[in-house]
């Protein structure tokens, strides 16, 4: 199952003089969920078009299947833009017929599996209503009909996750995970890391149109190793930049990442914790891709 | 397959619009309005009119009460309006068809003038009468006549009183001078004027002035719909755009499916709406004929017709593709308008040329402008009506649109293409101009 879907191979794409991608490559396979990291403005975005060919790149080459891009592999592919839109004074259905017929699908075919799957995402008592009638967070979901409902082999998905609530990020999730399941290669670009970690299975981390990483999350988790200590806690944290033995802590108020020079030293971090704060949970745990990314903005800066 | 698909769904997004019906059905009530009313108007009549004569001439009032009674069938002959001495009252030809006058005589006798006028102005304030009319009894001398009312600008009223008077006066004057009316009818008779317009086959009679205004109506209608459609076309880009919607119908197809398919889609729609105001009108004119004047039935004839139609869809695509290529290139809806501006202005010169050419539509400043593209659509089409040019000047004129449309479409696939991607800041000329070099 780990045939190869996508191959990008030194991508360079410049906009009047400045370079906005620079020597991208990465492979995606099929059955696994690829997370495209980075800040905004770091190239995703770019990267993405020129493998929808929506723009061409400057330098280098796509493979999809296999194959150079070609018209035909469009039918093959889901792509959910970053920034979404439908056409407001279509009615539901309306809009899926298009879309998908656009994909090359027959309009009965289209029906038929938009039904379901509008029912699959709760959408169903909507079918005959305008999209303008919609609440932003169901558009979405509408829209993500739209991307999977010609059964494509490889999915790309710009922040799917931006504007949906809670119960529909793991909805969205599930989906996702079943398509997985079903051998199908997603691409999913995120500047929200917190979710990528949850449901990536490999990461390509992307900082002002270059590769800063690229590997299997559980790889480069174990590189990293379990050198970091989470801890939960209420009061005051403030002390922990006096503390001479830390090399680097993130505090988000009432949760910390630390990471130690030497890891001998958690015990007395843990009693120095004790006396200064109430302490909910003190644990030994990889970094987050959070962690790492920075991390390696910073080499990159140093260097 | 996928062209299809984008022209079904622009045509349909249009036909189910509203404002689409409302014009459908509006336009052709509106150019019936205007085709008929004229008649309707003079038919249907303005009511009663009363208006109390104080004759202190003593001759007048019986020849008016005539008049009133006598039924006016005849409509306005062209260029007749002279007083007919041989007919003992009334010259027909200004009887107002429209307002039925009731004259009626006040004792004159032992009355001053200024009591009567006082009060029969209070009288047309209360509203009890709608006019006053006042005959001195010098009238044969001083040729003077006064009329109160609240209306003064019932010009068909007037018209009638004034001639009808000045005939009655003539007439007296002639008898008591003992000159037979006749002569004087004879010397005096009125030349008609006919203008005949010559067509290729056989002559028509016909108005100049009625096909003066068919021919500036047309040239209206066809200026509405580019603009409106050109518009419409603008927007629904930038909705692509603003929405990025864009990107997924790029990713799902060509570019070019998706600039020709979306012209296409709407060029259709213009058509269907053209198509039933056509059928509309052919079925209007066959069933009322009768209450039209012969200068607009001469008018549209289906020559006129086919040629509208195509002219139509040759200005339909190039300003179609000029205003998609706007939509593409800008970002906001006031930046549309703001670059849409000089494209309404190119529709603006021929509109405005227009009336030259109504007037000479072989000069050659008419001839020339016609064949260039952009005006094509609006100058020759108004030279067809106006007066027909040789077919092999039609036909290249159509021939150097059609080049030129392809040349467009190149162009603006080109721009296009790039322009429905740029977000950001509004894209200079020169920018818009350099996107044609990419690949």
């Amino acid at each position: 199952m780990n045939e190869q879907a996508l191959s990008l191979n030194g991508l360079v794409k410049d906009f009047d003089g400045k370079r906005a991608v620079d020597q991208i490559s990465f492979t995606a396979r099929k059955g696994e969920i690829l997370g495209l990291l980075g800040p905004n403005g770091a190239g995703k975005t770019t990267t993405i078009r020129m493998i929808m060919n929506i723009i061409a790149p400057d330098q280098g080459s796509i493979e999809i299947m296999g194959r150079p891009f070609s018209d035909k592999m469009k039918d093959n592919i889901g792509y959910l833009p970053e920034e979404r839109g439908l056409y407001r004074k279509m009615k539901i259905m309306d809009v899926l017929v298009f879309l998908g017929e656009l994909k090359g699908l027959k309009a009965n075919m289209i029906r038929e599996r938009s039904r379901r799957l509008l029912q699959q995402f709760d959408l169903d008592q909507y079918e005959q209503k305008k999209v303008e009638e919609l609440s932003k967070g169901m558009a979405q979901k509408l829209q993500i009909i739209a991307t999977i409902l010609h059964e494509p082999e490889l999915l790309i998905l710009d922040e799917p996750f931006s504007g949906l609530d809670p119960l529909n990020i793991e909805l969205v999730t599930r989906i996702l995970l079943e398509k997985k399941k079903e051998g199908v290669a997603i691409i999913l670009s995120t500047h929200l890391m917190e979710y990528a970690e949850k449901i990536v299975d490999s990461v390509v981390m992307i900082n002002q149109g270059r590769k800063v990483l690229d590997g299997k999350l559980t790889e480069l988790k174990a590189q990293y190793g379990k050198k970091f200590i989470r801890i939960e806690y209420e009061g005051d944290g403030a002390f922990m930049s006096g503390l001479d033995y830390v090399k680097g802590y993130k505090d988000y108020g009432r949760e910390m990442e630390i990471e130690l020079i030497d890891l001998a030293d958690k015990n007395r971090l843990l009693k120095e914790l004790s006396a200064r704060v109430s302490l909910n949970a003190f644990q030994l745990t990889e970094p987050s891709l959070q962690h790492i990314f920075i991390r390696k903005v910073n080499e990159g800066v140093a260097a | 397959m996928k062209l299809i698909a984008i022209i079904k769904k622009e045509y349909r997004e249009i036909v189910k619009k509203k404002s689409f019906i409302i014009s459908t059905i509006l336009t052709p009530l509106l150019m019936a309005a205007f085709m008929f009313l004229p008649v309707m108007l003079m038919k249907m009549g303005k009511g009663e009119k009363i208006i109390q004569v104080a004759d202190y001439s003593g001759f007048i009032y019986e020849k008016l009460l005539q008049s009133e009674k006598t039924p006016s069938t005849a409509k306005t002959a062209p260029g007749g309006r002279k007083a007919d001495f041989n007919r003992d009252y009334v010259d027909k030809n200004t009887r107002a068809e429209g307002s039925k006058l009731k004259f009626k005589k006040i004792a004159t006798a032992g009355l001053a003038a200024e009591e009567l006028l006082k009060q029969n102005i209070q009288a047309i304030r209360d509203k009890k009468i709608d006019g006053f009319l006042l005959i001195p009894q010098s009238i044969k001398k001083d040729r003077k006549l006064f009329y109160y009312s609240g209306n003064i600008s019932d010009f068909e009223t007037n018209k009638y009183i004034q001639a009808t008077i000045r005939t009655v006066v003539s007439r007296q004057i002639l008898i008591e001078k003992q000159i037979n009316p006749e002569i004087v009818n004879e010397a005096t008779r009125n030349i008609e004027f006919e203008t005949i317009k010559v067509k290729k086959e056989g002559t028509a009679k016909s108005s100049a002035g009625i096909e003066y205004m068919m021919s500036l109506f047309m040239l209206a209608i066809l200026f509405s719909i580019l603009m409106g459609y050109g518009q419409l076309i603008m927007r629904g880009v930038l909705e692509e755009k603003n929405s990025r919607i864009i990107e997924i119908l790029i990713s799902s197809t060509d570019t070019q499916h998706i600039f020709y398919g979306k012209i296409i889609g709407i060029g259709l729609a213009g058509l269907t709406q053209v198509a039933i105001w056509f059928l509309f009108g052919m079925a209007l004119v066959g069933k009322f004929s009768m209450g039209l004047d012969s200068g607009i039935l001469n008018f549209l004839t289906l020559e006129i017709g086919l040629y509208f139609i195509i002219f139509f869809l040759l200005g339909f695509f190039m300003y179609a593709i000029l205003f998609s290529i706007v939509g593409a290139a800008v970002n906001t809806d006031q930046e549309a308008q703001q670059f849409a501006a000089p494209i309404s202005y190119l529709l603006i010169i021929p509109f405005v040329m227009g009336i030259m050419v109504t007037q000479s539509p072989n000069s050659s400043v008419a001839v020339i402008s016609s064949f260039i593209p952009l005006f094509t659509p609006t100058l020759m089409f108004m030279r067809i009506t106006v007066s027909p040019p040789p077919l092999l000047q039609i036909l290249s004129s159509i021939f150097m649109s059609l080049v030129f449309i392809s040349f467009l479409a190149w162009l603006g696939a080109k721009i296009f293409r790039v322009g429905i991607l740029m977000y950001g800041k509004k894209p200079s000329l020169k920018e818009i101009l350099r996107w044609i070099r990419y690949k």
